[in-house]
């Protein structure tokens, strides 16, 4: 398992880096069995990685992702009655359960979202009647004798190709959709709303979450994050720009505006600023994979709260408190609005969030150690483990440290990805994308 | 002290953003602009609760920071029309498409708290109740004598010139709804087991017509320049805009709802009149002080000069920074 809590440093090594010139990365998912990792970019494209077989001429390439497949998703619109120009960056990629050869995902950009069908084509038909070899139309007056066409094999080819568009339902940007565990339905959430569509339906959705005030002068919190409980195809949870979650079933009344349970920390007085209200907001929520926790994250800070228990967080994390005093510079730079977003493991030890300086911060909740982490390139050879990182928050800087004003923050971690059953992540540094892998694997 | 010069940058630098905001693509960003609207009202509260003799504050009901109209009372909230804006912004505004549609800074109303359209705003006044007959009569005591001065430079203009004044001539028609957020879904709430809430689709909200726009009418000229049944249509955006409390959010959020455009001007007209609310010290009073706040940044924009001195000198040093930025 995390091999972090024998030694000081994590040994997590094995870094494959993909550089995505083209375009920061906006989103990273890995599939259901973690054989398939898709991001998603600013552009619109999607890229999809696969996990190289074992392969005993190649031991030291098993477990390599590689390009499996690249398409362009969301190409960017004009919404002529808003004269509203709509952005083609994905937001979010949610795979669906695999049920067959092909894959397919969800993917949206901030108004429209596609269920994609990745399908793999590894044999060609030939020996067609009507047309030969190129293609070309043969003439039927010149066919003297039928053949059966048969299948050959050829270069492995991936498609992917759009099997459903679900357009047209959100007025506000989406931020987040999740794929309930009946396997048929998924959850988009805008800023005041969440719909929930049916995978074979595209044209209606029903508008489960509405938090849209009748006098939008009173409006004082947007929905931040949504997500369905991986079991319950009933519950939901979805986070709001106040620091609160609500957890909303979906028996208990077709309009979930009621929520069942409402988790809030209570505000620590002591550090009112003018911008505690920015850095409560949550930017992500998780449910652990037991079903029984969900994880927040805030601007400094992860919280695991146990479903049972609204009243306040079991564990908070603080991912780079040393930023506190710089709230209002970041506020300046628009740092302070930066979402990041937070993630487990397969087993729900260990939970993984991303900060500035391509640092990402690893905390393992049996031992509650925590390790800071960077990726980049300098820094990870193939194969050679990651060194832990240190920031000094003041006074006298240490060897190796790095101090809080030496900090780069235009180099920041918002999307990481833990693969679903082995510990291999993904870490997506602007245009780069890290995967790293555990030693012991 | 330093916590109201802090909290005065706090409030130039939150401007700036929701200023720049309306350029941004893909459409104004209604969590960040929430969010930057939460820090204006903490950093405005600070500012307006440390006590500091050294700065005045206008908004105080009668106060002289700014001209007034002769014969002009300024009564208790929200008749604080007194407080006119730098005559220059009134042409500061290159209106490219006048005809555009100012969305939204009128409410779309609960189902059964919409006021009998009148004529010309149609559906979607939200005042509530005996604020709304407080501004209603505020708005008519002041629009009298204000029609006579015109946004003649070095003279404070008229009620309905409190916001700038863009050169573009056409008033936009009344009453054309905008896209309804409902009826531009493709989805409709389609549930047989839940109330529909609100009922039925939103009524459209009218284009409120932005005073803004009259513009070369109104931009220089005497009284003949404005007619008063002409000047009547706008009180009405007026006063509805005079009303919202909100923040350059619900500003934001109104843009995504009903935009029909992403002109500029109109984003920058919603957000000074939201501005009203937030940056006045009561419900309705200090206006001045927001008006001449909000023109300051957007005035400036088109290059040209947005303040006469004598109006300069009478805004507070808070204003003036802000103006100057």
């Amino acid at each position: 398992m995390t091999t972090f809590r024998k030694h000081s440093s994590s040994s997590f090594n094995f870094a494959v880096n993909f550089s995505l010139v083209a375009d920061v990365i906006s989103t990273v998912e890995f599939s259901h069995s973690g054989d398939l990792l898709a991001t998603g970019d600013k552009g619109g494209r999607v890229v999809i990685f696969q996990r190289e077989q074992e392969n005993k001429s190649r031991p030291h390439s098993r477990g390599e992702y590689n390009v499996y497949s690249t398409f362009q998703s969301h190409e960017p619109e004009f919404d002529y009655l808003k004269s509203l120009e709509i952005e083609e960056k994905i937001n979010k990629i949610r795979w669906l359960p695999q049920q067959g050869a092909a894959r397919f995902l969800l993917s949206t950009n901030d108004k429209t979202i596609k269920l994609w069908k990745i399908s793999e084509r590894d044999k060609r038909a030939e020996g067609y009647n009507l047309k030969d070899e190129d293609g070309r139309l043969r003439d039927p007056l010149r066919i003297t004798a039928l053949r059966v066409p048969i299948l050959k094999p050829m270069d492995l080819m991936v498609e992917a190709s759009p099997r459903r568009v679900f357009a047209n339902a959100h007025t506000y940007h989406i931020n987040s959709i999740s794929v309930n565990s009946d396997h048929e339905t998924y959850l988009s959430a805008d800023d005041l709303r969440i719909n929930l569509w049916h995978l074979e339906i595209t044209d209606r959705s029903f508008n489960i979450v509405d938090i849209k005030p009748a006098n939008m002068e009173e409006l004082t919190e947007v929905i931040t994050a949504a997500e369905f409980h991986p079991h319950q195809c009933n519950v939901l949870v979805y986070s709001s720009s106040k620091g609160t979650i609500r957890l909303c079933d979906m028996r208990s009344s077709a309009l979930c505006d009621r929520h069942s349970k409402f988790f809030e920390e209570p505000e620590d007085p002591s550090s009112r600023s003018f911008f505690s209200e920015i850095i409560s907001s949550v930017s992500d929520v998780k449910f652990s994979h037991s079903g029984r926790y969900m994880m927040t994250r805030d601007y400094l800070s992860v919280k695991v709260w146990d479903l049972n228990m609204e009243s306040r967080p079991v564990e908070t994390h603080q991912v780079h408190e040393y930023l506190r005093s710089k709230l209002c510079s970041l506020y300046e730079n628009d740092c302070i609005f930066d979402k990041f977003e937070c993630c487990w493991n397969g087993s729900d030890s260990a939970i993984m969030t991303g900060s500035y300086n391509n640092f990402f911060r690893m905390f393992d909740r049996t031992t509650w150690r925590d390790v800071t982490l960077e990726a980049s390139r300098e820094n990870s050879k193939p194969r050679a483990s990651l060194k832990p990182r240190r920031v000094c928050a003041g006074g006298k800087r240490k060897k190796d440290e790095v101090s809080v004003d030496s900090l780069d923050f235009s180099k920041k971690i918002l999307h990481t990805a833990w693969h679903p059953v082995e510990n291999i992540i993904a870490v997506a540094a602007t245009n780069n994308l890290y995967i790293f892998q555990d030693k012991a694997n | 002290m330093e916590f109201k010069l802090e909290a005065h940058r706090i409030v130039s630098i939150s401007l700036g953003k929701i200023y720049n905001s309306r350029a941004q693509r893909g459409g104004i960003k209604l969590h960040k602009n929430l969010l930057v609207s939460l820090v204006l009202r903490s950093a405005r509260q600070v500012y307006l609760s440390d006590p500091c003799p050294g700065l005045y504050l206008a908004g105080h009901p009668g106060a002289p920071a700014l001209p007034q109209q002769p014969g002009e009372s300024v009564s208790g909230p929200p008749a604080c029309w007194g407080e006119p804006p730098p005559p220059a912004a009134c042409a500061a505004w290159p209106e490219p498409e006048p005809q555009l549609a100012l969305p939204a800074v009128l409410e779309v109303p609960r189902a059964g708290d919409a006021e009998p359209a009148a004529p010309v705003t149609g559906a979607g006044d939200t005042l509530q109740g005996g604020e709304a007959e407080a501004a209603e009569a505020a708005w008519r005591r002041v629009e009298g004598p204000r029609e006579t001065a015109v946004g003649g430079a070095g003279v404070p203009a008229g009620g309905s010139d409190i916001f700038p004044q863009g050169p573009g001539a056409a008033r936009r028609p009344w009453g054309c709804p905008p896209g309804d957020e409902d009826k531009m879904s493709a989805s409709p709430r389609v549930d047989g087991c839940r109330a529909p809430s609100p009922a039925g689709p939103e009524p459209p909200v009218p284009p409120a017509v932005c005073p803004r726009k009259r513009g070369a009418e109104g931009v220089g000229g005497g009284p003949a320049d404005r007619p008063a049944p002409g000047s009547t249509p706008l009180k009405k955006p007026r006063r509805n805009s005079e009303e919202q409390s909100g923040g350059a959010a619900a500003a934001a959020a109104q843009e995504e709802e009903e935009m029909e455009t992403g002109n500029v001007a109109n984003l920058i007209s919603i957000f000074g009149s939201s501005f009203s609310g937030l940056l006045r010290k009561s419900p309705g009073g200090g206006r001045e002080e927001a008006e001449g706040e909000e023109n300051g940044p957007e005035a400036a924009e088109p290059g040209q000069i947005c303040c006469d001195k004598p109006v300069l000198r009478d805004i507070n040093p808070w204003s003036t920074a802000i103006v100057a930025f």
